[in-house]
């Protein structure tokens, strides 16, 4: 048996992006193979029973948010597959330290009655906020996310050409001067809805604080109530994709780490890999790991321009707070004190506890940049609400998310293996305080993930940024994650971005795979076959 | 997503995904639905301790690739299996730093005999005499395991074990014996019998059981001599053959547990699983035992009353009970016995522990009935051999206990297991190889057969699912009636570790169930001529 050394096309990385760019290329008749170092598929698409056999616990991704409107879904026939999506009728919850709560729901109606009971005016604003947002916010996050990233001043001539201003106060692009905190300090007065709302940009890593993100604001809002689970766990949307790939002729390799990208000439021509194994690329070879993995390790240096090389080095913004998760598996479902307030929060899919200002979330900001671990305030995720097959009958997962520190101040990132069970127990028993049912006979067993965890299983992500690329506004459309990268072509012909560093950005979003697509189907003149938005 | 197919396999484990392989070329339309959210059922490698150190939590070695058939009918290197043979395949350390004992590859007879011979140059001989006249004993192996089982298997071992030794003055009787019998006749040195105990129990030999004592001079010491790892994890095997399936138009429909195999006029015709009714046109297949399979999901009514008895009558465990520790180092374990002999500090399996037979034999018996034994264990550093499996300088080491049946212990004491037997071994550990104390551990975990029962329904811990017993194997396998894998309801058929030959990574319950099914079905055979199964 030979082993066949050469395809069409050659990428790096089975993430969602990955697989999807690979099989998007397999149904248009290339030769394909996806490389995947770790001896699994999925990237940030991964489900694992860490805590106890049965109890499937996503590692990353859990918030699937743009699956009704990705391209992808429909043309690589996800559900075909076997996936199912469930979006859950109570989206999220705020519980506030007075007994409070707000609960998000799928019926807006419910939604602006949980929050007329804080304030009246807030909701009307919030009514008025999304249904402006939600009116636009297929059609201009279709057409921003999922083709090649315009320039900002091209798009704001495009919104003023669409009098999308005159249409939406939301919507004005003014807004790009201001941060999340003062557009919610602008429009709304309780302190407990600006909280929730500062909180939700900030789950979506909108950093409330961040001077500029107030412009996709409005966008985000208009998403609010469209979070949906992976039934049976994230990771089954990677067997899907990979799936496609393969039934459509291309191949996927685990455990296939890759450490040079070769260049003949200018134009990538293949990849080598950690058992010298070499496989050669006729017409492309696709990165969707980092961009400091793609030109500072596997490209030669000799291979790209001094001053890219510096560029790499020294531009690429990164997430300056990370995740770290507490996965439990339970024997009880959480029964919040605050049901008696709002029985709705025993239903809410994410919780978010005790954040009862954002004036609470900007100090926890300044401290985790510092490198401090802040009192724990987390959001609690019961998946088995709402996905009966996550756990056994009977049994919950949860899954609790703490903004937190890459780097420790006190002993840097590898800190992280000290700590992490002591932060993990303070975690829970900040839940414990708003649901006192959750006692340790309650929880079966838990585990930890930390923002060390996040960099050591997916290198990718670096400095534990699931975003891989900060959320800013130069951080954004073409100049993600940096000018001459900003359209998924290189410097190194044949060898393009499509990964999360690229526009749009991290999640499950499909959309830097999918329009690195569309600019190597015009390079190499292939036919598209899918209906671009 | 698709609801009828031709063929509807229960499990994707190897077993299940080689079957698929095999029908979905031969044209049918194959779905296969697992229970979990993962492929691959004891093809398993995680990283659930640090992120990065993999840990195969069932097989861990590899001993029938060069006679595996789906690794050539499907060009399974092309789909990403790649494998390591190391030089040094099995040996024993001792605690007070006598010489170990390396069994090499076959390809380094002379080592192994200086190895043995430190000890007894009788034994030496004899074991590197067995090793040369059991060389070309794989395909005659491969013959027997890939094919439908038929009476007198038994007795045809045993003629052949005089047939190869008659001039020792072995005959067909001796086959009879039990291992330990066998083994103390043909070694005299206390250290060459304690490794050779511990050796077959690997394959679910029991020492004190009668029958057993041609394994010794064939199939144990054929294995031990071409024992690989699957690089990047056995996991990756399933990645592989997974690959080749999605690439035949298998569909994998994870995350749904069956619930009932639909039976209409004495014929399988679907299953139902997690409320859905999946159609099978030509054949039912299942990894699950037959126990389960029968009683639970087809139903006593559907049976004759024998098949009831023998399915309610069929046994797991004790032989092939196992528990699996896994422990992040920071360096490799370093032996006192390595100052006569580096080559233990780099072996596939060692064997820790042990410093003469009456430990081992202790051990096993132990084991075997319902005790917790003292500590020892064969263990494996996979990272030695195959960097990918640990971080940069890092090392995973695993291995195996063999413990009781998870019945014989509660859940308590199965806690107190997982958190003291580690230590324990530890403890002991560290008196082979010193460098094994608790700060050469970054972390560790351990798993018992009280999860894998529950992770992958082998019960009692049992990777064979089954006793491996005379009256439960070759054709009384699961049992007599039952021994041509098909389960007494026309159009079902049994194709996991519980029909012949039983557990281990070879997928040969698979590849004849085919062979079964093709010949009801009239598909092609998969039969090569020149390799003659």
């Amino acid at each position: 048996m030979t082993l066949k050394d050469t395809y069409d096309a050659i990428i790096i990385g089975a993430g969602h992006n990955g697989l999807t760019l690979g099989a998007y290329l397999a149904r248009s008749g290339l030769d394909v193979i996806v490389l995947e170092r770790r001896h699994e598929e999925g990237g940030g698409l991964c489900s694992e029973e860490v805590t106890r056999a049965g109890f499937v616990h996503n590692m990353h991704a859990n918030y699937h948010t743009f699956v009704d409107m990705a391209p992808p879904v429909a043309d690589l026939d996800v559900r075909g597959h076997g996936i199912e999506y469930v979006r859950p009728e109570v989206q999220m919850a705020s519980i506030f330290d007075d007994g409070s709560a707000l609960t998000i729901h799928t019926d807006m109606e419910k939604t602006l009655a949980s929050m007329s009971r804080f304030n009246e005016e807030d909701a009307a604003t919030f009514e008025r906020l999304y249904g402006e947002a939600h009116g636009f916010v297929d059609l201009l996050l279709g057409t921003l996310m999922y083709q090649p990233p315009l320039n900002v001043k091209e798009l704001t001539k495009a919104l003023a050409t669409f009098g999308v201003e005159d249409r939406s106060e939301f919507l004005s692009v003014k807004l790009r001067r201001e941060t999340i905190n003062q557009f919610l300090d602008r429009h709304f007065k309780d302190d407990r809805i600006k909280a929730h709302l500062a909180f939700h940009g900030a789950v979506c890593a909108y950093t409330n604080d961040v001077p500029g993100l107030a412009i996709g604001y409005p966008l985000l809002v208009g998403k609010i109530d469209n979070w949906h689970i992976c039934l049976g766990g994230s990771h089954r949307l990677a067997h899907a994709l990979w799936r496609d790939l393969a039934q459509h002729g291309g191949v996927m390799w685990s455990d296939a780490e890759v450490t040079n990208i070769v260049v003949d000439g200018n134009r990538a021509v293949g990849v080598r890999l950690a058992d010298g194994i070499e496989l050669h690329a006729r017409k492309l070879v696709a990165s969707t790991v980092s961009v400091e993995q793609t030109f500072l390790e596997f490209v030669d240096p000799g291979d790209i321009p001094e001053e890219f090389a510096h560029d790499v080095k020294t531009k690429v913004v990164h997430k300056d707070w990370s995740l770290f998760s507490v996965h439990l598996a339970m024997s009880a479902f959480p029964e919040y004190v605050a049901a008696e307030f709002d029985p709705d929060v025993n239903r809410a899919w994410v919780v978010n506890l005790g954040i009862d200002s954002p004036a609470k979330l900007n100090r926890d900001w300044a401290e985790i940049r510092a490198g401090r671990l802040v009192d724990p305030q987390p959001n609690a995720a019961v998946n088995s609400l709402y996905d009966p097959t996550d756990a056994p009958p009977g049994f919950a997962t949860g899954l609790l998310r703490q903004f937190a520190p890459f780097a420790l101040a006190d002993g840097g990132e590898g800190a992280w293996d000290d700590m992490g069970r002591w932060y993990g127990q303070k975690c829970i028993d900040t839940w414990r305080r708003y649901a006192p049912n959750l006692t340790d006979d309650a929880i079966v067993e838990w585990s930890v993930f930390t923002p060390h965890d996040i960099a050591r299983k997916l290198p990718n992500m670096v400095r534990g940024d699931w975003m891989m690329g900060e959320i800013s506004l130069a951080n954004m459309l073409d100049t993600r994650p940096l000018p001459e990268l900003g359209q998924y072509r290189t410097p190194v012909e044949g060898l393009y971005m499509a990964g999360s560093t690229q526009h749009p950005h991290g999640f499950i979003t499909f959309g830097p795979g999918y329009n690195a697509l569309q600019v190597i189907a015009e390079d190499l003149d292939i036919e598209k076959w899918w209906q671009q938005i | 997503m698709q609801t009828t197919y031709d063929a509807i396999i229960i499990g994707a484990g190897h077993n299940g995904l080689c079957l698929a392989a095999y029908l979905a070329r031969a044209g049918l339309k194959t779905a296969i639905v697992e229970r979990r959210h993962e492929e691959g059922g004891g093809a398993n490698t995680e990283d659930p301790v640090v992120p990065g150190f993999r840990f195969n939590l069932h097989a861990n070695y590899m001993e029938f690739f060069d006679i595996m058939p789906m690794i050539k009918d499907f060009d399974l290197e092309n789909c990403g299996l790649r494998s390591i043979t190391p030089e040094n395949q099995a040996g024993i350390a001792f605690s007070d730093g006598r010489p170990p004992i390396v069994l090499h590859r076959k390809d380094l007879l002379d080592k192994t005999h200086a190895s043995i011979s430190r000890y007894s140059k009788a034994d030496a001989d004899t074991y590197v005499e067995i090793q040369k006249r059991t060389k070309d004993f794989g395909p005659l192996l491969a013959f027997g395991m890939y094919s439908l089982p038929f009476d007198g298997m038994a007795e045809g071992q045993a003629m052949l074990l005089e047939q190869m030794y008659g001039d020792w003055g072995i005959t067909a009787k001796d086959a009879i014996k039990t291992p330990k019998v066998m083994i103390d006749e043909l070694y005299e040195s206390p250290e060459m019998r304690t490794l050779m105990y511990r050796v077959s129990v690997e394959f679910g030999v029991g020492v004190d059981t009668a029958g057993f004592a041609s394994m010794i001079l064939l199939a144990v010491p054929w294995m031990v001599g071409c024992w690989r790892l699957a690089k990047g994890g056995t996991h990756t095997l399933a990645k592989a053959m997974s690959q080749a399936c999605y690439a035949h138009g298998v569909d994998l429909i994870e995350n749904t547990e069956v619930d009932r195999i639909i039976v209409e006029d004495g014929r399988a015709v679907g299953v139902v699983a997690r409320g859905t009714e999946f159609r099978a046109t030509k054949c039912v297949a299942t990894n699950a035992d037959p126990k389960q399979t029968l009683i639970e999901q087809v139903g006593e009514e559907h049976l004759p009353a024998n098949w009831v008895r023998r399915a309610k009558n069929f046994r797991f465990g004790p032989s092939h009970v196992l528990a699996t520790p896994m422990f992040c180092l920071y360096d490799a374990p370093d032996y006192k016995s390595a100052r006569w002999d580096p080559d233990i500090n780099k072996t596939h399996y060692t064997v820790v522990g042990y410093d003469g037979p009456e430990d081992c034999i202790r051990y096993i018996r132990d084991a075997y009935s319902g005790i917790v034994p003292q500590p020892a264990a064969g263990t494996w550093v996979n990272s030695l051999w195959d960097p990918s499996q640990a971080p940069p300088g890092r090392h995973a080491a695993t291995g195996w206990y063999f413990f009781p049946s998870a019945s014989e212990l509660s859940t308590e004491e199965w806690e107190e297991v997982r958190e003291t037997y580690n230590d324990r071994f530890l403890d002991r550990w560290a008196q082979f190889a010193p460098n094994m104390t608790r700060d050469n551990v970054i972390a560790d975990e351990l798993y018992t057969p009280d999860q894998m029962e529950r992770k992958n329904y082998m019960w009692e811990g049992d990777f064979s699912n089954g006793e491996m017993a005379l009256d439960q194997m070759f054709a009384n396998r699961p049992w007599p009636e039952a021994a041509t894998y098909r389960l007494g309801v026309d159009g079902l058929y049994l194709c996991g570790p519980s029909a012949y030959p039983g557990g281990g990574m070879h997928a040969a319950p698979g590849y004849n169930a085919y062979k079964a099914i093709a010949e009801d079905l009239d598909l092609p055979s998969p039969v090569v001529t020149e390799r003659g199964y």
